[in-house]
């Protein structure tokens, strides 16, 4: 099996702050990948390292089999990698539908009629066919992710990342997010997951990676990080989010 | 907030109705005010066809100057925006001169200065008094639209940008289906602010003896001797047409809501 993500050696300034420090990671498709460390610790920086958000200043990057290098396949690589943030980032001038069709009308060149079809298909999935025609303002936290995951998933990609993706939410919505998470990981979907969310990791990861200093430096399964964390930085993390 | 309100009303659709509606209330604006000056006694009601040409006039300037200055606002607004020096530079220092001059300056240096200056550089132009008028209003309300658009298109959040190209939307897609119809909102009303000011500022192109409302009622005044009723018809003339103006952009911002909420 050849693998979807292989990250080597993967560095990342910020000015003078060396926010990645050579991050080398393999992921299999169909794997799920759940990320976490302490706030500050790189993990957003490599997750969209990923897909060029913040493009990577050393190493080597190679999504589906597609170099990331400079420009040129920027577009092909972003095809394939969906991204759902915290903050959902829906787009407010256009109703949940027209969220969804946007892309896959203007970068696959989809018909209106079939990509609203799918779209459709999408927000029945996600559980909210009903609110095709609101606008984002009309629709609860937990809605507007649902409809992020949804208008990600409209470009079939291969990879999705989330970036703390129930962390901007009530904890009532929490568990509608997470479950529509939980069935895209069992439908065999590729996912890299930054989050804090226990339960989730718990019950679909397959590989935990905790982040510490621009670095991943534990990558055990779920199991062996809750019982056995080896590094003194993970066990009082987990200590920590433990706790609350 | 209802589900009706937000049912598809084509934006190109209600701003062609929007832009019939205006034309229509402007020519019906002008046979009242030609009927009521022509009603009026001794020193306006025998000149009242000097007054409307000169408010003609004067809507003209403003409308096609306006025009300009948009499409000046929005080529400099962008620049600003860029991260090519060799955009953004230039671009400042276009406001920053705009802005940090005289308007009344701006019009005789175009009408005086700029034809000597090209022709030592081999070009002939010769701007009549309403093109010289054109172009200063239209470069100097355009400086002033470009801080707005700058400021609607930095007001956009970045995540909106992020967020279309994570899903494969190119550079330009973004700004024209993501970031510009956003920016829209946030602009429209100040840009229809610029827009009344550049009808007040439009008198100063009397200065280099373009006939329009302000000239046509300093020549009538002049020549009566009766300043008060002279120069306060001008007033009432200004007046309505910045009232009728501000109804109209009124009627247009709300529908952009309505488009694009
Ligand atoms: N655009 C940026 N400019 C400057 N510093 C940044 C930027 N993005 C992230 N950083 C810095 O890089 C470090 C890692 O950030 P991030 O990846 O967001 O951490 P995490 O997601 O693990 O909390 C932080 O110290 C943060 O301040
Ligand atoms: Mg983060």
């Amino acid at each position: 099996m050849t693998a979807i993500i292989e990250a080597h050696d993967v560095h990342k300034h910020f000015g003078s702050f060396h926010a990645l420090r050579g991050v080398n990671l393999t992921v299999q498709p169909g794997e799920v990948v759940v990320i976490i460390g302490p706030s500050g610790s790189g993990k957003s920086t490599f997750i969209r390292t990923l897909n060029a958000l913040d493009p990577h200043d050393a190493g080597s990057i190679t999504v589906d089999g597609i170099p990331l290098n400079g420009k040129g396949n920027l577009d092909a690589i972003r095809r394939e990698v969906g991204m759902v943030f915290q903050s959902f980032n829906l787009f407010p001038h256009l109703t949940v539908l027209e969220n969804i069709t946007l892309a896959p009308i203007r970068v696959r060149k989809a018909s209106r009629a079939d990509a609203e079809k799918r779209g459709l298909e999408l927000l029945r999935r996600v559980g909210i066919e009903e609110q095709a025609s609101k606008y984002p303002a009309q629709l609860s936290g937990g809605q507007q992710q649902r409809v992020a995951i949804a208008r990600a998933l409209a470009m079939e990609p291969k990879v999705m990342l989330f970036d703390e993706p129930t962390s901007a939410l009530d904890p009532e919505m929490i568990k509608e997010v997470l479950d529509v998470m939980k069935e895209l990981a069992r439908s065999g979907m590729t996912m890299l997951v930054v989050t804090h969310e226990m339960g989730f990791a718990r019950e679909v990861a397959d590989r935990i990676l905790f982040f510490d200093g621009g670095n991943i430096v534990e990558d055990t399964t779920p199991e062996n990080f809750y019982q056995n964390p080896q590094h003194e930085r993970a066990r009082t993390f987990l200590s920590k989010i433990l706790d609350h | 907030m209802s589900l009706k309100s937000a049912a598809p009303r084509h934006p190109l659709l209600t701003t062609a109705a929007w832009v019939v509606g205006a034309v229509a209330a402007f020519y019906a604006l002008f046979w009242l005010i030609s009927f009521v000056l022509g009603q009026m006694p001794d020193p306006i009601g025998p000149r009242a066809d000097l007054f409307v040409e000169g408010a003609r006039t004067t809507l003209l300037l403003t409308l096609i100057s306006g025009a300009f200055g948009l499409g000046v606002g929005a080529l400099v607004g962008l620049a600003r925006t860029s991260h090519l020096w060799l955009l953004r530079v230039p671009a400042s220092l276009f406001i920053w001169v705009i802005r940090g001059t005289p308007l009344l300056v701006q019009l005789l240096f175009v009408y005086n200065a700029l034809p000597a200056i090209l022709e030592s550089v081999g070009l002939n132009v010769q701007l009549n008094e309403f093109s010289s008028a054109v172009l200063a209003l239209a470069l100097n309300v355009g400086a002033y639209n470009a801080e707005v658009i700058r400021a609607g298109l930095q007001a956009v959040p970045r995540g909106q940008n992020e967020a279309a190209r994570s899903l494969g939307l190119s550079g330009t897609q973004t700004m024209v289906t993501v970031v510009m119809p956003q920016a829209l909102r946030i602009v429209t009303p100040p840009l229809v602010n610029n827009m009344v000011a550049l009808l007040k500022d439009s008198s100063l192109a009397s200065s280099i003896s373009l006939l329009e409302l302000t000239l046509a009622g300093s020549r009538v005044s002049s020549e009566t001797f009766l300043p008060i009723p002279v120069l306060t018809t001008v007033a009432a003339v200004y007046l309505t047409l910045t009232t009728v103006m501000t109804l109209f952009t009124d009627q247009l911002e709300r529908r952009l809501k309505v488009v694009s909420r």
